[in-house]
């Protein structure tokens, strides 16, 4: 669906040039959710506006479906960025229209439906973000997540292809994050829709997406399914996003090791053995006695998993034994002695 | 002054105040006009010229700016006479009302124009790039977004260059310009009728109070929500 290559992109700041993003290449496939994740200051912005070509990068191609868009003349991209639609942190909608005028506003753009074609497609889209109620209302008028839900129904307005998130749900209070989470997941589901996200909260990332790409100082540290990023990060600075999660924290092994001398397990739950009493289980028949010391149970976009670490305090089986014997319950079981 | 007799104002000749009020007026609408139609033009093309803008063109811009800040910092009543030639060349005539314009004009729109660029300054720029993200055009763009967003800005721009052509106004009573201006330099001042100095100074007084009330009221109107 999307294919990035090589993107490169310097910015001078104060006599200094920055890379601001350093041959990044990533692979967005129809109909999934892929998120880039990264401190402030990583690139991931620059990277999202270079997919629409709102900037132009040094280098590097961005080509989406069988069109390459870094080789468009400009009133083709023009065209082309109609079915590319956008969504923003602060919304960005226009204060001289009402909800339903913004709604209409890409429609009015495109110029290819009639007046009340136009009508029509304004309150299906309200209808679908829930604001028919609110038509006549001016942007000022609504809260933060009823702003968002106009810029959300704005975007779809002409049946984009692929649909941009700019930090969409940072400017949101938790509660209304999640309902715009819940309304993007359902948008995806219902229309096929590929969905590109930049956020710096992993909770996005999470709740969202299938794909998730970590970037740091312009360039793509880690990629990969949601689910394994999150069992099993390998980059120090996907380690770091994921603290406040509770997910993939090995470098507290050391710590835990220290402070009360036994060896260490580290179980991780995904899908079905996450809702059994695994542990209870196998105690039973192994004489296995834990101690938990850190952890999390959640869920990873619908999917239940898990990752506990515990000390082990007794055991009738060699730890060496106790990989096998989990993994016949469906859970990873790795000896941290 | 001596102390002023109020029962002189019995012996104003009102019907000639009521035509250099007309005049004034008769100025200033026509003068503002121009100035609008010419001016918002001028603004718009200084926005998007501007260096890191929409269209930017830096070197049009550095000689829009340039000719711009030469017509404002000359003072009105040296380019009232320094546009003698192409007054008579444009109207055929350089006194009177007719003659009053073509100056009250090019004086505004420069002034009026800077203003414009100013209020189109303002507009957030999250905004406009949403519109590029949706594939606008730069005319869409600018009629369907920079104008209707910048509309009470523009509107108190129009006000602001409203009062400014009515002092305009009053000084081409140095060409001749007629008006109400015109009329308190001749008797209010040269023939020392202070009565008709009090009288001009009221009058333009209240046009100015008016002007101000009726372009507050219309920002209002058009606020949003």
């Amino acid at each position: 669906m999307i294919e990035v290559r090589n993107l490169s992109k310097h910015f001078t700041h104060e006599g200094r040039r920055i890379a601001a993003l350093d041959n990044v290449s990533l692979q967005v496939s129809a109909g999934e959710i892929y998120g880039i994740i990264g401190r402030s200051g990583a690139g991931k912005s620059t990277l999202i506006r270079c997919l629409n070509l709102l900037e132009r990068p040094d280098s590097g191609t961005v080509t989406l479906g069988e069109q390459e868009l870094t080789a468009l003349p400009e009133a083709a991209l023009q065209q082309r960025r109609q079915r590319i639609g956008m969504v923003f942190q602060h919304f960005n909608l226009l204060r001289s229209r009402t909800v339903a005028g913004n709604v209409r506003f890409p429609l009015e753009l495109a110029a290819t439906l009639s007046p009340a074609q136009m009508d029509a497609r304004v309150d299906e889209l309200l209808q679908l973000v829930g604001l028919a109620d609110h038509k006549d209302k001016r942007p000022a008028q609504l809260s933060g997540g009823q702003k968002q839900r106009v810029g959300i129904a704005r975007a779809l307005a002409n049946h984009p292809d692929l649909l941009l998130c700019d930090e969409a749900t940072s400017a949101l209070d938790p509660e209304t994050t999640d309902s715009i989470l819940a309304l993007l997941a359902d948008i995806n589901r219902q229309l096929n829709l590929t969905i590109v996200l930049i956020t710096h909260d992993m909770r996005v990332i999470r709740q969202l997406c299938d794909h998730v790409t970590v970037m740091d100082h312009g360039k793509v540290v880690e990629s990969g399914q949601v689910l394994d990023v999150f069992l099993q990060p390998q980059h120090a600075v996907t380690r770091s996003l994921l603290a406040e999660t509770g997910f993939g924290q090995g470098e507290r092994v050391d710590a835990w090791r220290a402070r009360i001398g036994v060896p260490l397990l580290k179980l991780t739950f995904v899908g079905e053995p996450t809702l059994s009493p695994v542990l209870d289980k196998v105690g039973r028949e192994t004489g296995l006695r834990v101690n938990l010391l850190s952890g999390t149970l959640s869920e990873i976009r619908d999917t239940p998993c898990g990752q506990l670490l515990v000390g082990v305090v007794a055991s009738d089986v060699e730890l060496t034994a106790l990989p096998e014997i989990f993994a016949r319950e469906g859970v990873r079981c790795e000896v941290l002695a | 002054m001596s102390a002023f007799d109020p029962s002189l104002l019995l012996t104003v000749d009102w019907p000639e105040i009521g035509g250099a009020t007309l005049d004034t007026l008769t100025m200033l609408g026509v003068s503002l006009l121009f100035t609008i139609v010419l001016g918002l033009p001028l603004g718009v093309l200084l926005y998007i010229s501007a260096p890191g803008q929409l269209r930017a063109r830096p070197r049009l811009y550095a000689v829009l700016s340039f000719l711009v800040n030469v017509l404002r910092s000359l003072p009105f009543v040296i380019l009232l006479i320094v546009l003698i030639p192409l007054t008579l060349l444009l109207v055929g005539t350089s006194i009177g009302v007719a003659g009053a314009i073509v100056p009250l004009v090019v004086g505004a729109i420069p002034f009026f124009g800077r203003l414009v660029e100013n209020v189109l300054r303002e507009i957030d720029r999250g905004v406009i790039e949403a519109s590029q993200s949706m594939g606008a055009k730069l005319p869409q763009i600018v009629f369907k977004v920079l104008l209707p967003e910048a509309m009470p800005g523009l509107i108190g721009a129009a006000t602001v260059t409203a009062v400014a052509l009515v002092g305009y106004t009053a000084m081409s009573g140095v060409i001749g310009g007629g008006g109400l201006g015109d009329l308190a330099i001749r008797y209010g001042y040269q023939r020392f009728q202070t009565e008709v100095m009090i009288v001009t100074v009221v009058l333009l007084l209240v046009l100015v109070q008016g002007l101000q009330t009726a372009g507050d009221a219309l920002v209002r109107r058009c606020r949003f929500g």
